[in-house]
């Protein structure tokens, strides 16, 4: 441990690892109460399965779309997937910065799958953490986390054995939005739930403009953004062709072949959202930092600089 | 499989998938419902209560139902599988940049149209070279032609300019632009669509035309049925076509059409859609005219320029028909390269004299949509009648066959008439007589008079041109039309390719191995021969070639002079076996002297010049002769009689 941190309360570290943060380019981070996620999370995907002797984790999220993307073709916006590696970077420099200033054991949290459990089972939720953290609120649309400043955003973890007092769970959460609410009492739908490709999405509000209950067809919802599994459908549907010309269809269609293009140059499938829930929600596109353009203009009139 | 164990080592059987699978299935994280905002206060209690609903782990899920970790994780796995479906991610294709998903405009994509596989099989028959096909997009000869589209241009354009105009009916842009969306609608809810052959038989009418648009718009492909067609011909086409609707009259001059069809054994006939009386079992065209649903409301796709929207029959109304398929690259490619040949423009008022079931009269119709002329109808050709609706209709442009002419002429109807609103008179759909041009160039003197060659295997294929000349048009043909390209064969054989020509016959492979030669030009069949100029003259049929001897002769010009002898209206030389000669040639005469003997037609063929050789040896009287809508004469179906020379 440096001079300097020894002399650290947990506070100041505390302040120093989020500023950290800050100063990388998220837009919030907070830390979890550990025991409520050890609480919540199921066996297998606590923070301690992970880290057994963690003592904090801390939450970061980056911004989710530019101004511009949300005009985008919806084809196309199925690539916009990337900016999660920004906060996974920052994240990254965060352990490193735990590690170098406190000599205490950090990790950066693996956004990937538990390939134990196959392609839809995370090793941790980011989102838990984010939302003990206080820095997200889950949505009617599927979940997804809202930030009334920020809309929504893209997290990462950080797991480290250096205790830090917890934040806690946002107060309000900003789902749904007023005019959300009033869309729901006229057809008895919210824009996410109306607008969602494959449907996946329904619930209520209660009479004090409250979720009351929201469901999520997480299955359809992968369809959608998530193309893992049609490489072995489409060979299966090769397989079960009557004839050649079957065959050929199922391998070679353009859809297809565009999947066998993209696994011979190595980038996979597409594996973003489909964000057609997000393209409609107000909190997503309106809220006040939503994006780098509403961000600078929210800076300017603040008097600071970027 | 889960950990790397098979399903032996896990002990999964297929029952266990089918009996826990749904269950699992739901328990997991795949449905998830959550109640209230827990998490918002770290509400334990309420948190733990929902967790089933908010969907468990596979480990949960096995405490649940009694499996292992392992089990679950397996038959979860096979489920999502099952229940995945690739085709949801085309959802999103057609989303995005203010295009937002609505229930009811979207249609899976297991639901959305399919080409039946009579529809696939005429396309089939659309097969050009491929550097044929190259060429004549690169020369722009082949483009973005539909009639649709040229239709959708007028009536963006110039809505009020008249479309059709029909005695006192005058149909402006905008109006047939409506009446084919509506009708095409209908058509469609008929279940009638993409590729489908649609049968019509009708007169010159507006209907006529609102439903080869409306056909059109449909992307279905029309098959023209001729007046005089009756139940065989009906039986033949309708079957050979696998037309799967007809338009026609109920009563076509005392023919019932509709209930013709509806009694015929077509199974591929869906629906008999009838203009006039209500006929038990058809359809009420005026039912489908006026369908709220149009073909705009429907966001029916629009047509493209290279799928089939035309299968018209040459010949063979009977065991080979010969059908001929011609999309808009070769239809309507060949009328807009035409247009600017023919000098017309939008200003121009054009009537046909032949029936739009013949190719010729649908050129003429193809030409006004293209410049957004005005179509003046004439419901059925009578001498009378054309004049008539020339002088009324102020027609500035005339297409008709050489024997509407010599009928006109004949009745002095040049003379009772005014026709001096012609600028532009095409002849075409049978040899010219020279004579007979000049006399119309004479009695119309400011209207260019041009001839035009073509078959419904290649639409307008040479034509002379306005300026070209009356000695010119009442010679030849003039040269070839944009995008067409001509060779005179050795045995004299006029043979083209090019831009216009159609690709195949339908469904007939014998027909198509005739028709083409080896390096793909297409026979034409008739003989012709070409003056320096490059002027191509038709002279004659290669089948109508009289072979006596050895001594090879085309009765063309035998049949020209008879056709100015004073006592014959109409005659016609065709072969007749020889046991000695292998051939001699018989003359067939529609004579106003019934008296008429072959002895006095060698005598006046003898003071003309002709050879002996060449004389008819036989002449048989006919009160008329066999007919094609272009009045042509249809040698074929000239039978020797068993009777004593006349």
């Amino acid at each position: 441990m440096d001079k300097d941190a020894a002399k650290d309360s947990a506070e100041d570290a505390k302040k120093t690892i989020l500023d950290y943060c800050l100063r990388k380019g998220a837009l919030a981070a907070g830390v979890a109460d550990l025991d409520a996620l050890e609480r919540i999370a199921p066996p297998g995907h606590r923070p301690s399965d992970l880290m057994p002797k963690v003592k904090s984790v801390i939450s970061l999220g980056v911004g989710g779309q530019t101004q511009g993307a949300w005009s985008v073709p919806a084809k196309a916006m199925g690539y916009f997937g990337s900016t999660e590696t920004r906060a996974y970077t920052i994240a990254y420099g965060a352990a490193f910065l735990i590690e170098g200033r406190y000599q205490t054991p950090a990790i950066y949290c693996p956004p990937d799958m538990d390939n134990e459990k196959g392609p839809r089972v995370p090793l941790q939720s980011l989102k838990l953490h984010a939302e003990v953290a206080g820095i997200g609120a889950r949505s009617l649309a599927g979940d997804i986390l809202l930030h009334p400043e920020f809309g929504y955003m893209y997290f990462a973890s950080i797991f480290t054995e250096l205790e830090l007092p917890p934040d806690q769970p946002m107060e309000t959460n900003p789902c749904p939005a007023p005019s959300c609410v009033s869309m729901y009492r006229q057809i008895g739908r919210t824009p996410c739930q109306k607008f969602c490709p494959v449907q996946c999405l329904s619930g209520s509000i209660d009479e004090d403009g409250k979720q009351a209950e929201m469901h999520y067809d997480m299955a359809a919802c992968a369809e959608m953004s998530q193309q893992y599994e049609a490489v072995p459908a489409m060979l299966a549907e090769a397989m079960a062709a009557e004839d050649a010309q079957g065959r050929e269809d199922a391998l070679f269609d353009p859809d297809n072949k565009l999947l066998w293009y993209k696994m011979s140059v190595g980038s996979g499938g597409l594996l973003a959202q489909c964000f057609e829930c997000m393209r409609v929600c107000p909190i997503a596109t309106q809220a006040p930092q939503a994006d780098p353009i509403r961000r600078s203009i929210a800076q300017t009139n603040s008097g600071e600089s970027d | 499989m889960a950990r790397g164990l098979n399903r032996q080592q896990i002990g999964v059987t297929n029952a266990m998938v089918d009996s826990y699978g749904d269950l699992i299935f739901q328990l997991s994280h795949n449905m998830q419902t959550r109640r209230g905002d827990p998490i918002r206060e770290l509400d334990f209690a309420a948190i733990e209560a929902s967790r089933a609903e908010l969907g468990m782990s596979d480990g949960q899920i096995a405490a649940r139902v009694g499996l292992s970790e392992p089990q679950v994780m397996y038959i979860r796995n096979m489920m999502e599988r099952r229940n995945f479906n690739t085709r949801h991610f085309q959802r999103l294709l057609e989303l995005g940049g203010g295009k937002r998903f609505r229930e009811e405009r979207f249609t899976n994509h297991a639901d959305r149209f399919e080409y039946h596989e009579d529809a696939i099989a005429l396309r089939e028959a659309m097969t050009f070279a491929p550097d044929r096909a190259r060429h004549y997009a690169e020369q722009g000869w082949w483009a973005d032609d539909t009639m649709s589209g040229w239709l959708a241009g007028h009536v963006s354009e110039r809505p009020d300019a008249p479309a059709i105009i029909q005695g006192d009916l005058v149909i402006n842009y905008a109006d047939l632009g409506d009446r084919v969306d509506r009708l095409a609608g209908g058509l469609h809810g008929l279940g009638l669509g993409q590729g489908d052959v649609i049968a019509v038989q009708l007169p010159n009418i507006v209907e006529y035309l609102v439903s080869y648009l409306a056909i059109a718009r449909l992307g279905a492909v029309m098959t023209t049925l001729y007046m005089p067609h009756r139940a065989r011909e009906f039986e033949t086409l309708l079957g050979h076509s696998r037309a799967r609707a007809l338009i026609c009259l109920s009563d076509a001059g005392g023919f019932p059409a509709a209930e013709t069809a509806l009694g015929l054994e077509l199974p591929k006939l869906q629906s008999v859609i009838a203009i006039g009386a209500p006929i038990s079992g058809a359809v009420a065209f005026e039912e489908l005219a006026g369908a709220s649903a149009s073909a705009d409301k429907l966001k029916l796709p629009l047509p493209v320029a290279a799928d089939p929207f035309l299968l018209l029959y040459t010949s063979g109304t009977t065991a080979s028909p010969k059908a001929v398929p011609h999309n808009s690259h070769t239809m309507l490619g060949n009328a807009r390269l035409g247009a600017g040949e023919h000098q017309l423009t939008a200003n121009d008022v054009i009537v046909s004299a032949p029936p739009f079931g013949h190719l010729f009269a649908l050129y003429s119709f193809h030409l006004a949509l293209y410049t957004g002329a005005a179509n003046l109808l004439l419901a059925n050709f009578t001498p009378p009648d054309l004049a008539a609706t020339v002088e009324t209709g102020k027609a500035t442009a005339l297409f008709t066959a050489p024997a509407h002419m010599a009928a006109c002429l004949g009745m002095g109807l040049f003379d009772k008439h005014d026709w001096s609103s012609l600028t532009l008179a095409i002849l075409s759909g049978s040899a010219v007589p020279a004579d007979m041009a000049h006399a119309v160039a004479a009695k119309i003197p400011n209207c260019a008079i041009t001839q035009l060659w073509g078959m419904t295997e290649t639409q307008g294929g040479l034509y002379s041109r306005p300026g070209d000349g009356i000695d010119i048009a009442a010679g030849s043909a003039g040269h070839p039309a944009p995008g067409a390209e001509a060779r005179i064969s050795d045995e004299g054989e006029l043979q083209v390719r090019g831009s216009m020509l159609f690709p195949s016959y339908f469904d007939n492979p014998g027909a198509n191995d005739a028709a083409f030669t080896n390096d793909g030009w297409f026979r034409s069949g008739d003989l012709a021969a070409e003056d320096d100029a490059g002027n191509i003259a038709i002279t004659g049929r290669i089948k109508d070639i009289i072979n006596r001897g050895g001594v090879k002769y085309n009765p063309r010009e035998i049949e020209d002079l008879l056709d100015g002898h004073p006592e014959i209206v109409q005659s016609a030389i065709v072969p007749m076996p020889d046991d000695v000669l292998g051939e001699r040639a018989c003359c067939f005469a529609v004579a106003t002297d019934k008296n008429l003997d072959l002895n006095r037609v060698c005598a006046y063929l003898l003071e003309k010049g002709i050879a002996k050789t060449k004389l008819p040896e036989r002449l048989v009287l006919v009160d008329e002769m066999p007919m094609t809508p272009t009045r042509k004469i249809i040698k074929g179906r000239l039978i020797l009689p068993e009777l004593p020379q006349t």
